[in-house]
């Protein structure tokens, strides 16, 4: 390859050729770019990344680790501005690890007009979440509040039974599910 | 390590036109084609935008010399003048801060050392180097240098217009969501992101030219393990360019579509996350830094060899070392973000990761050392600087063998270690290579020898301002003083205030380099095509100096007998 | 050839992790065995200050006095060249890491290559040698100097991947938790468990912070005040950008992500008033947000509780949730609610 033909006509064609598969590699790295997020969003679900939960069906079967408890503690937050009460009815709940459970979140519209809300949620310690699954949450659809509703909204969860035999969590006592409420501007398309 | 056969000064006999017919001015160089020029006017670029970043953290040193606000209000007040609004409130002098940061970052990043070292000694080195005319796509490389204009005309002009609590982009050059979109209204931050977005356009097109132009347009006979580590350097910063910039250029759209047409990528109330721009922009942030020191090393190669006579030792080691380390640099970008809540065994293996990065580092360090080891060395300028380089470098670089350890990181991440390591490697690595390689090739490029005594005066002057001025940084960081703070508790004076006269001395050691540059342009004794010996054996040094204006029509060809 | 070699050896020292997770095991157990007696300490004034409750109406306990900081503790010294002195264990930890590990290091590093650097620069200039040498291999040279830092960063991967470990132990679940809020300029403390509503933390001015007898640009208003002793879980987040919360003297730095919660857990050994600077930057005045902590011991740390309005674990059997929080035999009461 490295006795250069000395035609410039062939040159050229060379430098083209070269000049597409680049342009070819750059294009593909901006489109991975873009890629990138839908291909997070599946790698946080997949791998709980960043207290990413996981989420499974209602019939799913899971095995109870009898003896095995789990402290779960609740925190909600909302964003600045936003005219809701949004708070746990329990701080924090024991659950025994692998049991479904139903923790219960309590929003108030403080306002006098309708306004609706969508939240993010994570759990802490962070490699916690591959093994936090919930089977139904009030964060899977956006919520609406009429002036001065107030709704009580469940969370049905469990505690993978697998985290007990992860040796990261092995000190893990007690996971933080957090939400956060948002309200939902008509402008913002969710990506 | 190449020995050159065929006689190409015949040239300039039998061509069917004169190698050295320039075309008129504005012709020239407003829409030059000739790689000469094209890497001039990127130098000359880069050296403005330098002396505006350079004053850019002059004012910043000024404001930290003592605890308290002196300037910044003033500074603000004026800014405020000269757009006719009311004198500054406290939070806007403030966020004039913030708009300092960052664009003393941005333009030393993308409109300083990139231009210099890759537009400035690239494009006038690498065609020579390896035995072509020119660069592969002439009219494209016109190109990718007159688009640095418009990006840093945008720059330069989001200062004057608002940018959320006062004027001009105050995200840092990190531009992190949410801080740069929902913190930040105004256009100043999307006036910055369309720069980058030019300025990085630029960059991409030109490494396609420079990996074309390696690949392709080598002189018979130069083959890729002949090739000067200039050229392997700038080949494999081509590469970490065209795969990091695209992806920066999808990170900072999405910014602009988050900032302005209601999309929320990194909006975590329409199902976003702020951490995915940070991913993005380390997966481009990290290789950059490497974009931006791997050309040094070749410099510092080609210089090291020459004033020691001796071929660089390990040839291939130091070629493949900087491959290792563009591969090794797309797998680490996550160390720059240890505090933002990632899992333990994420943080493990991006603290072994980087570590690893040491091992093809300290090979090239030590492969250094082993050229001049055995060779008759001369301390000529470019050579002193080389030295330079090298030591500042390895202080730089073990430093960030500390910052690799993420449990160490929790307390190191975003003080002034971070930025005295990262100005270790970059101010002092990526700076002295570029005066290296400038006062290496000036007598090359301008056809006049520069004045010895000032050049080696400039080195020391230099050497002692800079270190003065960020190794006392190392002390504030580990003491715990954060970065981007226009103000601090007054046990932070003593280190902050060295810093400062370092930064006078430094600026001594500027004004020296401008004498010299033109004293030189205008008195300069006139330079021979080899002014340095024996030891520098590359193409450009068979050339006249200037060059002409068309080289290598008949194209040289490399001895299959060349030894490394 | 030396530079495969190389490669080999590097992705060797990736997999250093996994090698490293023996060593980190132990780290964890020693850390294990010096929790429990803290976590006792804990327990014992928390009884006392149960009775105290029933003595006393809440809301007429008087805060214990401001602390006054200690020159030079919990704040960097006038001139200082190194790490502030440290007060949890991971800081501990990290701070022997880094001064009697990677600090001789890197010194040695430095110095070797300058020793080199001068000595080849002294014996190899043109008069003292003018025929220069042709010599540009060594396989064996160079196989040393490569294997050889990959054998350094593997014994510094050793304590570093465990001292990650140490810093990644969650907390007990009996463990202080304090709310952490960053906001665009300060920060705000919520302790859930006692019913200590959300109160903000301020700077002080330059006027406040001298008559108080504290550092300007270091002192805050409403600091966090935490138990000495005993497990804390600070939960961190973010309201409007990201800012960071650190406390150099504690080895505490994290990240208040907006719309995210993350976790740092630590054990504060000696009462003190330790501060600290937002480390994110997050917009005008990201350099007047700071962190100002009182760590107290933990007879007053209940004290103060008390003189918030706040509860002590098992002192209102009637706060359900409270109770749960601290006693890890109610599991049975959570498992009865479905």
């Amino acid at each position: 390859m490295a006795t250069l033909p000395p035609s410039p006509f062939d040159r050229d064609r060379r430098n083209r050729r070269t000049m597409m598969a680049m342009a070819g590699v750059g294009l593909s790295m901006l489109a991975l770019g873009f890629a990138s997020v839908p291909l997070y969003r599946i790698f946080c679900e997949q791998t709980g990344f960043g207290g990413t939960t996981k989420r499974a069906s209602a019939d799913v079967q899971v095995r109870e680790a009898v003896g095995h408890t789990m402290s779960i503690r609740f925190d909600s937050n909302v964003q600045p501005g936003m005219p809701w009460q949004f708070y746990p009815e329990h701080r924090t709940d024991t659950v025994t690890v692998g049991r479904k459970d139903m923790a219960i979140f309590i929003a108030k519209n403080m306002s006098d007009r309708p306004v609706t809300g969508t939240a993010s949620f994570n759990v802490t310690p962070s490699q916690a979440g591959a093994y936090f699954t919930k089977i139904q949450c009030f964060c899977f659809t956006q919520q609406t509040l009429q002036p001065g509703q107030e709704v009580r909204m469940p969370v049905l969860y469990f505690v993978d039974p697998k985290i007990l035999d992860d040796p990261d969590n092995k000190d893990t006592q007690q996971i933080t599910l957090s939400y956060t409420f948002y309200p939902v501007e008509q402008d913002k398309k969710p990506s | 390590m190449t020995t050159i056969t065929a006689d190409h000064h015949s040239d300039h006999t039998h061509d069917h036109h004169d190698a050295d017919h320039k075309p008129a001015f504005f012709q020239r160089w407003f829409m030059s084609t000739n790689h000469k020029d094209i890497g001039t006017l990127y130098l000359i670029f880069a050296i403005f935008a330098g002396v505006v970043g350079g004053a850019i953290s002059g004012l910043m040193r000024a404001e930290l010399a003592q605890p308290g606000i002196q300037y910044l209000q003033g500074w603000a007040n004026i800014q405020h003048a000269m757009l006719g609004a009311e004198p500054a409130s406290l939070d806007q002098a403030y966020h004039l801060w913030n708009a300092l940061i960052t664009a003393h970052g941005l333009i030393m990043v993308f409109f300083m050392v990139m231009p210099a070292i890759i537009g400035g000694f690239g494009n006038w080195f690498v065609p020579i180097m390896i035995g072509a005319p020119d660069m592969a796509f002439p009219r494209m490389n016109n190109i990718s240098f007159w688009l640095l204009i418009p990006a840093f005309a945008l720059l330069l002009g989001s200062a004057f217009v608002p940018g959320g609590t006062g004027y001009g982009a105050g995200t840092g050059w990190t531009v992190y969501a949410p801080l740069s979109t929902s913190g930040s209204a105004g256009p100043a931050v999307d006036m910055a992101i369309l720069s980058l977005h030019i300025a990085g356009a630029g960059s991409i097109l030109g490494a396609v030219n420079f990996i074309t132009t390696i690949l392709n347009m080598r002189a018979p006979g130069m083959t890729l393990h002949k090739m000067p580590l200039f050229v392997w350097s700038v080949l494999v910063t081509a590469f970490l360019l065209l795969l990091a910039l695209p992806v920066l250029a999808a990170a900072i759209t999405m910014l602009l579509t988050d900032r302005n047409f209601g999309t929320t990528f990194y909006d975590a109330s329409g199902g976003g996350d702020p951490e995915l721009y940070q991913h993005l922009f380390w997966f481009f942030g990290h290789p950059e830094v490497y974009i931006m020191i791997l050309p040094g090393f070749g410099i510092v190669s080609q210089i090291i060899s020459t004033f020691s006579k001796k071929p660089v030792f390990g040839y291939l080691g130091m070629a493949y070392a900087m491959v290792a380390i563009g591969v090794v640099g797309f797998v680490v970008w996550a160390h720059h973000m240890f505090t933002t809540g990632m899992s333990v065994n994420v943080k493990m293996y991006f603290t072994a990761a980087t570590m690893v990065i040491a091992v093809p580092t300290g090979i090239k360090i030590f492969s250094w050392i082993a050229t001049i080891w055995g060779g008759s060395i001369s301390y000529k300028t470019p050579m002193v600087w080389a030295l330079g380089f090298i030591f500042l470098f390895t202080v730089g670089g073990v430093t960030g063998v500390v910052l690799a350890n993420g449990g160490v990181d929790d307390v190191l991440h975003d003080t002034y270690y971070v930025v005295a390591h990262f100005h270790y490697v970059l101010s002092l690595g990526a700076v002295f290579s570029l005066f290296a390689g400038f006062y290496y090739w000036f007598p090359k490029m301008s056809g006049r020898m520069y004045n010895e005594f000032l050049g080696q005066l400039h080195f020391w002057v230099f050497f002692v301002g800079v270190n003065m001025l960020f190794f006392p940084m190392h002390f504030l960081g580990l003491s715990g003083m954060p970065r981007r703070y226009p103000d601090y508790p007054a046990a932070f004076e003593k280190w902050n205030s060295v810093a400062t006269h370092g930064y006078e001395i430094m600026a001594v050691g500027m004004v020296i380099f401008f004498i010299n540059v033109f004293w030189s342009l205008a008195a300069g004794k006139k330079a021979v095509g080899n002014p340095w010996g024996e030891g520098a054996t590359t193409l450009e040094w068979t050339l006249s100096s200037p060059p002409p204006f068309h080289q290598f029509e008949t194209l040289p060809v490399i001895d299959d007998a060349a030894h490394h | 050839m030396n530079k495969v070699k190389s490669l080999v050896l590097a992705g060797l020292l990736a997999f250093a992790p996994s090698i490293a997770m023996n060593g980190q095991a132990l780290a964890q157990d020693n850390v294990a065995a010096a929790a429990a007696p803290a976590a006792d300490n804990a327990a014992a004034p928390a009884d006392s200050a149960a009775n105290a409750t029933e003595a006393a109406p809440v809301a007429k306990v008087a805060a214990p006095p401001r602390m006054k900081p200690t020159e030079g503790i919990g704040m960097p010294k006038p001139g200082e060249v190194t790490l502030q002195e440290q007060f949890t264990s991971t800081g501990h930890t990290a701070r022997w890491l880094h001064d009697k590990m990677l600090l001789p290091l890197i010194f040695a590093i430095s110095i070797l290559v300058l020793a080199l650097m001068l000595y080849a620069m002294w014996k190899f200039r043109a008069s003292a040698n003018p025929i220069p040498s042709k010599t540009s291999h060594n396989t064996l040279i160079e196989v040393v100097w490569t294997v050889l830092p990959v054998l350094i960063l593997l014994v510094v991967a050793v304590p570093s991947i465990g001292l990650l470990a140490d810093q990644y132990k969650p907390a007990p679940k009996d463990a202080l938790t304090v709310k952490v809020t960053g906001y665009q300029w300060y920060w705000g403390y919520e302790y859930p468990d006692a019913g200590i509503p959300e109160f903000v933390s301020n700077m002080l001015t330059e006027e406040q912070a001298n008559a108080s007898g504290e550092p300007h640009q270091l002192a805050a208003d409403n600091r966090l005040v935490l138990p000495v002793g005993r497990p804390i879980k600070l939960i961190i987040t973010g309201a409007d950008v990201i800012h960071s919360f650190a406390v150099p003297s504690l080895w505490v730095k994290m990240d208040a992500v907006p719309g995210r919660l993350n976790e740092k857990s630590f054990t504060i050994e000696k009462p003190g008033v330790y501060y600290g600077q937002c480390s994110e930057l997050c917009g005008a005045r990201h350099g007047f947000m700071p962190i100002a902590i009182e760590a107290l011991p933990p007879a007053q740390f209940d004290q103060w509780v008390l003189s918030q309005g706040g509860k002590l674990p098992g002192a209102a059997p009637a706060a359900a949730e409270t109770a749960q929080a601290a006693a890890p035999a109610a599991a049975p009461v959570a498992d009865a609610k479905l």
